[in-house]
């Protein structure tokens, strides 16, 4: 207790002010995190403005201008600051729109995930017994078929397509979501004023709602950001298989497969689209890991 | 204790394994198609074959019996025949198989012998610049997608120096019988005349999808190792050793590495389910005559008794070495014994 009130009188006015601004202002500190928000925000933005941003159409094709190398190349054009492909296609307006199908989707996908993990998480986390033991099993085995391979398994009964990619790494990402919303919900409800919750007589919903949700909503934030970054690569490694996105939509993954008879001849068509999957991929981590860190600073003081 | 422990995992293992068939079985029923033909892999059947295959695969008799038929004919290695090659699956899969596991535990101890390393001096480095240096370099790890990394050291290496070949397990020119179906086991136990010439071919021929594989288990390990690492130097025990004057190397060799790596053992299990579904990625890329490629060219042909056949053998090879690495760990670690039943 003693070592409570020293803390409590040294950081008064940092512990008066809400956990959500104590969260924030640890996350600012971090740098290299608030850089991969800003990146995080830019793709997000370009993601939902990308017909507009881009300055050519998606399949809008140039024949004067097959396989440019970027502008700054000495056989570059100006027109076309990225290059073009074989087909005279703007590289930089591909990848651009790329960013709603690859980052977008991904998000979108991640969201689905969390409502439905999110649900069947705590589900799990407040049934007991035998319900309880047989769902923990079922996870395991689920778990053990690897996310990829159950998306591809998933595929193989629907059929390859976009939308279906989407719902086929849903179905691969929830059972980790469940098992990870299951072990908060429990490692919280074995809390001492859960228990005193209960003893008030709050019922299920109330504990839940009250008592459960306010504490562990911010770590499912880290859980999304993880099941994004797993979402945006498992998108493109489908695309890049040619299982997910069928060209000519212009998703990354799908992007670098069509590039890749030109690896030799046109090298930028492929490294280009991975560098910002790379970098779609890095922000989302280091946003999370950004988080993760905030987190853990709170709770320590 | 220990006996019952582990008999508590084989049920587990069994149910594991019993509810992984029942979902192949189901897929028979679930894909496209008749599901005479997705269990048998028999197109075009004739009338009076069609009731040969219906007595044998029991399609007229109830769920639950269909299923033993298909329990007993998984376990006498009768898979059904593939649709592409019309050959038995299960051949296949024996073939394919060592391929996929030799490179998965060439890149799985790649990622040991680095990552452990490597969690341990971030640790002992805590908030020092090889900490910050590995953090940053885990992070570039984990953030890049495996089949650009791929491209991009088959452009570099291959293409532009010409210092690694790009496909396939050795090149051409060498003959190996093939006995184990391990390529290094096999040159090393073959008696031909140019085993070291073929030993080093092969070996190049490994080290792209060695590096490209490794990559994100090590960068897994490097993250558990670290942080498991840090959790230990933060108990008493440690905080009193450290006040005795213990220098730093006594006290990570001496008193906190055995703690801290006791949960990478569980660790390194779990990383077999990432290692295969990367290796699909890599052996598409490397043209690695693995079970991964064969999986996912099964898919492009629409060949479902190998799509299934192929689920339940890697399913079953992750599920193995899972409950392996727990029995292992609990081994090792007494505490995780104790605890309660139906408890994470």
């Amino acid at each position: 207790m003693a070592k409570f009130n020293f803390i409590a009188s040294l950081n008064g006015e940092e512990l008066n002010k809400s956990p959500l601004r104590q969260l924030w202002r640890h996350f600012k500190s971090n740098h290299v995190a608030l850089v991969g928000l800003w990146l995080f925000i830019a793709l997000t933005i370009l993601a939902t403005l990308a017909p507009v941003l881009a300055p050519y159409g998606v399949n809008q094709q140039h024949s004067d201008a097959l396989l440019l190398p970027p502008s700054w190349d000495d056989a570059g054009d100006v027109r076309f600051i990225l290059g073009t492909d074989d087909l005279g296609r703007d590289v930089l307006s591909r990848l651009i729109n790329g960013t709603t199908y690859t980052f977008g989707l991904a998000i979108l996908t991640a969201l689905i995930t969390t409502l439905l993990g999110v649900i069947l998480g705590v589900f799990a986390g407040m049934s007991k017994g035998v319900r309880s033991s047989i769902l923990n099993h079922i996870l395991d085995v689920t778990l053990s078929i690897p996310s990829l391979l159950l998306a591809i398994i998933i595929i193989a009964l629907l059929g390859p397509g976009l939308l279906n990619t989407v719902w086929a790494i849903i179905l691969a990402l929830l059972p980790q979501y469940i098992h990870s919303v299951r072990n908060l919900v429990v490692q919280e409800l074995s809390k001492d004023y859960i228990v005193a919750q209960w003893l008030d007589g709050a019922n299920s919903w109330h504990v839940l709602s009250r008592g459960i949700f306010p504490n562990i909503y911010e770590h499912i934030v880290v859980i999304f950001t993880m099941s994004l970054s797993t979402a945006i690569l498992d998108i493109s490694a489908l695309g890049f298989l040619k299982l997910g996105a069928q060209p000519p939509t212009a998703e990354w993954g799908a992007i670098l497969a069509e590039n890749l008879g030109f690896i030799y001849l046109a090298p930028w068509t492929v490294a280009l689209p991975g560098i910002l999957l790379f970098f779609a991929v890095l922000a989302t981590n280091l946003v999370g890991d950004g988080l993760r860190t905030a987190l853990k600073k709170r709770k320590a003081i | 204790m220990v006996l019952e422990y582990i008999f508590r995992r084989i049920i587990l293992l069994s149910f594991m394994l019993l509810l992984l068939c029942v979902f192949t079985f189901s897929l028979s029923y679930l894909f496209p198609g008749d599901p005479l033909t997705n269990l048998s892999g028999v197109q075009n059947v004739s009338l009076h074959e069609a009731d040969d295959l219906v007595q044998k695969y029991k399609l007229d008799h109830s769920m639950p019996t269909q299923f033993l038929s298909f329990l007993s004919r998984v376990s006498e290695g009768d898979w059904g025949i593939s649709f592409a090659s019309g050959e038995p699956i299960f051949k296949h899969i024996v073939a394919l198989f060592p391929a996929t596991l030799e490179l998965a535990l060439y890149a799985l101890l790649a990622s040991i012998v680095f990552g452990i390393p490597a969690g341990i001096t971030a640790a002992a480095y805590h908030k020092n610049w090889p900490d910050k240096l590995i953090n940053l370099f885990t992070l570039l790890g984990y953030s890049t997608p495996v089949f650009w990394l791929a491209l991009l050291l088959i452009m570099g290496l291959c293409l532009q120096l010409g210092l690694l070949p790009m496909s396939g397990r050795i090149s051409l020119l060498y003959e190996i019988p093939d006995k184990t179906g391990f390529i290094l086991v096999d040159i090393f136990l073959s008696d031909v005349s140019y085993k070291i010439n073929a030993f080093t071919d092969a070996l190049k021929h490994l080290l792209l999808p060695t590096i490209v594989l490794s990559t994100y288990p090590t960068m897994v390990l490097i993250r558990f190792t670290r942080d498991s690492m840090l959790e230990v130097l933060e108990q008493n025990y440690i905080k009193t050793a450290r006040a005795k004057g213990l220098s730093r190397s006594q006290l990570i060799f001496h008193h906190a590495l055995r703690n801290a790596l006791l949960p990478v053992i569980k660790q390194i299990g779990l990383q077999f389910s990432t290692l295969i579904t990367l290796a699909m990625i890599t052996e598409v890329i490397f043209s690695w005559p693995g079970i991964g490629r064969w999986l996912i060219d099964s898919i492009y042909q629409r060949d479902f008794p190998a799509i299934q056949g192929g689920l339940l053998a890697v399913s079953t090879f992750i599920i193995l070495a899972t409950v392996t690495a727990d029995v292992m760990h609990s081994l090792f670690d007494p505490i995780t014994r104790n605890q309660t039943h139906g408890k994470i």
